[in-house]
């Protein structure tokens, strides 16, 4: 039994080139950043700073150039992705965009919308959310009930979607929905493609025990779409999401949310750090390190066409472990007062309070045992 | 893998399958040497294979899958930081004494099989290594908890060559991760097998959700020490390794003690038997765990690296590993 690929990473030509090009357009553009904000990064909506990223090239990066993308490799993009999260870059706006909604676009979508919406994308002028959860639809996506019904050329929705990303940013939305009246799980399940203008939408915030806003509730009363919204093939909206949601397992956000904490700490530490926290800072390198390369070799292996579901699902189950139990690791090893207002307490504070949604984001770490389990061939 | 490597793991698999846990030097070192396995990192021009770190971690991650015990690790180490093929060599985890005049008088301890090497790399007194030949130094044997020697020399004035820009703690730490690597997914192909076939309350362990979410926190454990040990590899073969190898030991350390728990949790009573084939697993990852230095050790050594460097350096340094 192999638990992970054994293929070495190979980085592409000016691979080192481009770090570095990364780091100088970070260095120009975030400056002074807070360390709660860092901590925060790909939640962080940042109109200008997306827009400065498209003009630089960093989104849409492996798209085709005809939308408005750059034709780079993935692993190119993997790069710029993991220099921008580890500056804690506010990439909030566009992210979905780039990391889920233009992918899937590309695979599935029509050459209307391809057409209508990725080239804003690749810009960081167009943001995006997925409509996935219901309120009875968690964990168990195969019961959403909310309804694409068929009226002369359209299709009319109906339903309501909860714990929206980014809904109150985006101007579109890819809902799953159910488009065969009476089907049951996961038959009769489609893709569409929801402008977030369109009548009959309505966003309402939820907001979060830090008092903070990244959540939303999605109302669709009877809105009205042409028949060249939907997303892909009538039916097959189950097939199109599992696909999307390998996509957004095993990038480097899923470890590297403590990252800004880490490295208060090694300034709290100072040049002679004492223990314990001296190998806390080790164990926690250690980790970080692993994750980076499990997070990166999974993106190496996908670049090569293979499919390595397993590995990318256990990148996410490890890095969210990780990133949720630092907090508390570092709270366990020194004295800090939670009111006070150092770097190092407030991004404590911050993480503590966010880390719980850490192991639920894209999947709970009881659905990502389960897909390993059945990968492992005990289900 | 090349196909080089293909033919490589195909001959080392077949070759510690048959031998496993119940080998020994006596009875089973001419099959090893035979296969050549011995000069895989020395040079063709001396008669070795020319094989990198990456062709290493091949074997040696099969080696322990396998629960091989032969010093085969050890000895492909010490070819390689001697240079040469003559006779079998080991690796020392320990080393007091002085040296004077160019000969060391002390005690070379954590030897595996040392009562069957003819030489020993040492990390020296004075920093650096060094290659001290048997000659007529004192054996104190002893066992590690897996059974497998861990002996001692005592020697007086014992003629030894200084060896440069070697780190036998962090060479030796890489081999125990190569082979923790391939244990912990041998220990988890057994857990998977014998929840599969086990059957409780009328149904396979494997169909409850507590048993399924503990082998896959075991599987992704495993599959971190995997990663680990690659980029070690790469590291040795590229560069300075010192960032990679602790790393990846202390990482190993971490995964040990949570994946080895795992492994007999759900093999019930079965896993604790002697005739069963989880202990030449179990009771190695617990040796290696603390040999060439623990998790607690590498993670104050790299926790310390990192606080001199600065804040600022962490992700540079970081990224330096493989990039």
């Amino acid at each position: 039994m192999k638990t992970f690929p054994t293929e070495p990473i190979v980085w592409p030509d000016g691979a080192a080139a481009l770090r570095a090009e990364v780091r100088g357009f970070l260095a120009e553009h975030h400056r002074h950043p807070d360390p709660v904000r860092r901590a925060s990064s790909w939640a962080v909506p940042d109109a200008a700073f997306s827009r400065a990223l498209g003009e630089a090239g960093y989104i849409g990066m492996t798209w085709p150039a005809e939308y408005g993308g750059h034709e780079r490799s993935a692993l190119e993009r993997y790069i710029v992705l993991e220099e921008l999260l580890a500056a804690g870059a506010p990439v909030g706006a566009h992210w979905i965009a780039d990391r889920q909604t233009g992918p899937l676009l590309l695979r599935y979508g029509n050459e209307e919308q391809r057409r209508r919406w990725l080239p804003g994308m690749a810009r960081g002028e167009v943001y995006a959310c997925i409509g996935l959860s219901e309120p009875g639809a968690g964990s168990d996506l195969a019961a959403v009930r909310t309804s694409a019904r068929r009226e002369g050329d359209d299709w009319v929705i109906n339903g309501q979607k909860v714990w929206t990303t980014n809904a109150h940013n985006a101007q579109l939305m890819i809902a799953l929905v159910r488009s065969e009246a009476g089907s049951e799980r996961n038959a009769g399940l489609s893709q569409f493609l929801i402008p977030m203008d369109a009548p009959g939408v309505t966003v309402r915030p939820i907001i979060d025990l830090t008092g903070g806003h990244d959540f939303n509730e999605v109302f669709l009363d009877d809105v009205r779409l042409p028949a060249a919204a939907l997303v892909g093939v009538e039916g097959d909206g189950w097939k199109q999401v599992t696909a999307e949601l390998s996509l957004e397992r095993s990038g480097p956000e899923r470890y590297i949310s403590s990252l800004a904490l880490l490295i208060e700490l090694i300034a709290h530490a100072g040049p002679d750090a004492a223990e314990p926290v001296r190998s806390l800072i080790g164990r926690a390198a250690a980790q970080v390190s692993t994750l980076r390369l499990m997070s990166a070799t999974v993106a190496a292996r996908l670049a090569a066409g293979e499919d390595p579901a397993l590995a990318a699902t256990m990148v996410k189950d490890l890095g969210n472990s990780f990133e949720q139990a630092l907090p508390h690791l570092v709270q366990a090893s020194i004295e800090i007062d939670t009111a006070d207002d150092t770097p190092l307490a407030a991004v404590l504070g911050y993480l503590l309070q966010v880390s719980p949604s850490f192991s639920l984001r894209g999947g709970t770490r009881e659905i990502l045992k389960g897909i390993i389990a059945r990968g492992l061939g005990l289900r | 893998m090349n196909e080089q490597q293909q033919m490589l793991a195909d001959m080392a698999d077949g070759l510690f399958a048959e031998l496993g846990p119940k080998a020994t030097v006596a009875g089973h070192w001419g099959r090893i040497a035979e296969a050549g396995l011995t000069g895989l990192l020395v040079s063709d021009a001396n008669g070795g294979f020319g094989g990198s770190w990456a062709d290493a971690l091949l074997v040696f991650r099969l080696a322990g899958y396998h629960a091989l015990a032969l010093p085969l690790v050890e000895a492909v180490v010490a070819a390689r930081l001697s240079g040469v093929l003559d006779g079998l060599g080991s690796l020392a985890m320990r080393c007091e004494g002085v040296i004077d005049n160019g000969a060391f008088t002390g005690t070379v301890g954590g030897i595996a099989w040392g009562r069957d090497a003819d030489y020993v790399i040492a990390a020296a007194p004075d920093g650096g290594a060094m290659l001290l030949r048997r000659g007529d130094a004192t054996v104190r044997e002893g066992r590690s908890i897996a059974g497998e020697p861990r002996d001692a020399w005592v020697v007086e004035r014992a003629a030894c060559t200084p060896i440069d820009g070697i780190d036998v703690a962090a060479i030796g730490a890489f081999v125990r991760v190569a082979q923790s690597a391939g244990a912990l997914d041998a220990a988890l192909a057994l857990a998977v097998a014998h929840v599969n076939d086990r059957k409780q309350f009328g149904r396979p362990l494997a169909k409850f959700q507590a048993v399924q979410q503990s082998l896959a926190t075991l599987a992704c454990e495993a599959a971190a020490v995997n990663c680990a040990a690659l980029a070690a590899a790469m590291a040795l073969d590229a560069r300075d390794a010192s960032y990679a190898v602790a790393a990846a030991k202390t990482r190993a350390g971490e995964a040990i003690g949570e994946a080895t728990a795992i492994a007999h949790q759900v093999h019930g009573a079965i896993g604790f038997t002697e005739e069963y084939g989880l202990h030449p697993l179990t009771r190695r990852l617990w040796c290696w765990r603390s040999e060439f230095g623990g998790d607690g050790h590498w993670a104050s050594v790299l926790g310390g690296r990192i606080a001199a460097a600065g804040p600022a350096r962490f992700w540079p340094d970081l990224t330096a590993i493989s990039t």
